[in-house]
């Protein structure tokens, strides 16, 4: 009799700690994928920026500098691998093409040509998108550090091998504030 | 009362349970009910087959619930092509909350509304009228995606799905009762040992048990938008966005021009008549109170 009991609390014991580790696993391919996410909205922002440099070029030749700053950043940011390049070039990358944006500004012709409100169109939803993966994947590991940092899961993360993730942090404060855009 | 969307989430989650709970109570009850009246033998019998008839009638229109609200709002499904700057929109709000790329479908209406259905988030639609598209700015817009996303992440239509298979149990159940009583069923009584006063309580909650069941199921529908209403803002942490599309859905005093009850809780704003029907059968909170309650958290700053 004794025996069954002991392996009934043996079984159990042992679902706890599948449950335990299995969580760990999740949540850490949870932040995984959502890094994915951020990187896939980084790289369409990328593929716009060739197009909207161009559109601007054609009405504002002589900004050279402000193009320059773009086009660097971009380099920078495709050639960024692990959170905290990534990040770091994100941020570069979205001062530099406010930058590009406020120029525009000066030239009427260029904000009312159907070309560059498309791209604009394009550009602020890729902004939000960039945003909201960035949001997520900051939930993510939220979730995943606290679980690390808490019991019962945090005596498993040795045998899962997970532990606390970074967040993405953005070093320009302007891009940290909610997107909001208007047209 | 001021509290983030993550307390406002956990009370909201924490009150649908509770009200479920008092919806298995309520059938337990009605169950209780009907032993004390006919005996086991009947009850054993009735019991089963109310719920069974209740399930199956609601079983099929949650399972097809994307293509049975598509035929019965007269919604059309779009692609992107039809509104790229709407799609643009709806996957900013993907992106948020990490949920799959629902199906998007326009009502034709001159009233601004919107809603979600789907059995789960892989069948998900969401749909808007042509007049929300036409009075909405992006914000605006973005805050009523997400409360739709919202309803979406929370399986609100498995919870209602849930909340009428009981009600539908109940009434159904009820029904059986006060019929087997016209007909002058009842075999405790010619045993003549059942007690008086139970049989009277017995007969109190039969006749009460489907009101209760409808207030309930209308309580936890409301539960629901006000969780759905939260759970959007941990999307967009943008409480002021779905908060002006509120306010814009209270100054139009247009309600779709569909008045089918049935459909009229999937709604973002409810269709029907706020003053016909009282606040306690109300399917949605007040417009009013979600409003508030969307001010408060703007007032705690921008959200982490």
């Amino acid at each position: 009799m004794e025996i069954f009991i002991i392996l009934g609390i043996i079984a159990l014991l042992a679902i706890f700690a599948i449950a335990q580790y299995n969580r760990l696993i999740r949540l850490n391919i949870s932040v995984d994928e959502a890094f994915a996410q951020i990187e896939v909205q980084l790289t369409r922002r990328l593929d716009l920026i060739p197009n909207l440099v161009e559109t601007v070029k054609g009405y504002a030749a002589h900004e050279q500098a402000t193009f320059d700053a773009v086009v660097s950043a971009r380099a920078k940011a495709t050639s960024a691998t692990g959170v905290a390049d990534v990040s770091a070039a994100d941020g570069m990358l979205t001062q530099a093409l406010r930058g590009l944006l406020a120029v525009a500004e000066a030239y009427p012709d260029l904000k009312a040509s159907t070309n560059f409100l498309s791209l604009q169109e394009e550009l602020s939803t890729t902004e939000n998108k960039v945003a909201f993966a960035r949001q997520f994947y900051n939930d993510n590991v939220r979730a995943l550090n606290e679980a690390v940092g808490t019991i019962p899961t945090s005596f498993f993360t040795g045998l899962a091998k997970v532990n606390a993730r970074d967040f993405y942090e953005v070093e320009d404060p302007e891009a940290r504030k909610a997107p909001k855009v208007n047209f | 009362m001021s509290s983030n969307f993550r307390s406002a989430e956990g009370a909201n989650k924490r009150k649908t349970y509770l009200l479920l709970a008092a919806m298995g109570g309520l059938t337990w009850l009605l169950a209780y009910a009907a032993l004390t009246y006919f005996g086991a033998g009947t009850t054993s019998f009735i019991v089963p087959i109310a719920v069974g008839i209740s399930l199956i009638g609601v079983w099929g229109s949650y399972y097809g619930s994307d293509k049975l609200v598509l035929k019965m709002t007269g919604a059309q499904l779009i692609t992107r092509e039809d509104n790229p700057e709407l799609f643009n929109l709806i996957e900013e709000v993907v992106v948020a909350s990490g949920l799959p790329m629902p199906k998007v479908a326009i009502v034709n209406d001159a009233a601004p509304n919107a809603f979600a259905t789907g059995r789960d988030p892989e069948h998900a639609l969401i749909a808007f009228t042509t007049r929300i598209l036409e009075v909405m700015d992006r914000d605006e817009l973005q805050g009523v995606i997400a409360h739709e996303m919202a309803h979406v992440a929370n399986r609100d239509t498995l919870v209602s799905a849930v909340a009428a298979t009981t009600a539908g149990a109940i009434a159904i159940l009820s029904d059986f009762m006060a019929r087997m009583m016209f007909f002058g069923g009842g075999r405790n009584r010619r045993d003549g040992n059942a007690n008086p006063i139970l049989l009277v309580i017995s007969l109190a909650i039969m006749i009460l048990a489907p009101i209760a069941a409808m207030l309930l199921r209308s309580a936890i529908s409301r539960r629901r938008e006000s969780l759905a209403d939260a759970t959007a803002v941990s999307f967009t942490r943008n409480p002021t966005g779905l908060r002006r599309a509120l306010e814009t859905l209270a100054r139009d005093s247009t309600v779709v021009r569909q008045q089918s009850n049935a459909v009229a809780h999937i709604w973002i704003e409810s269709p029907l008549d706020g003053k016909a029907v009282s606040k306690m059968f109300s399917t949605h909170p007040p417009i009013e109170e979600r409003i508030e309650t969307l001010r408060a958290m703007e007032f705690l700053g921008p959200q982490q």
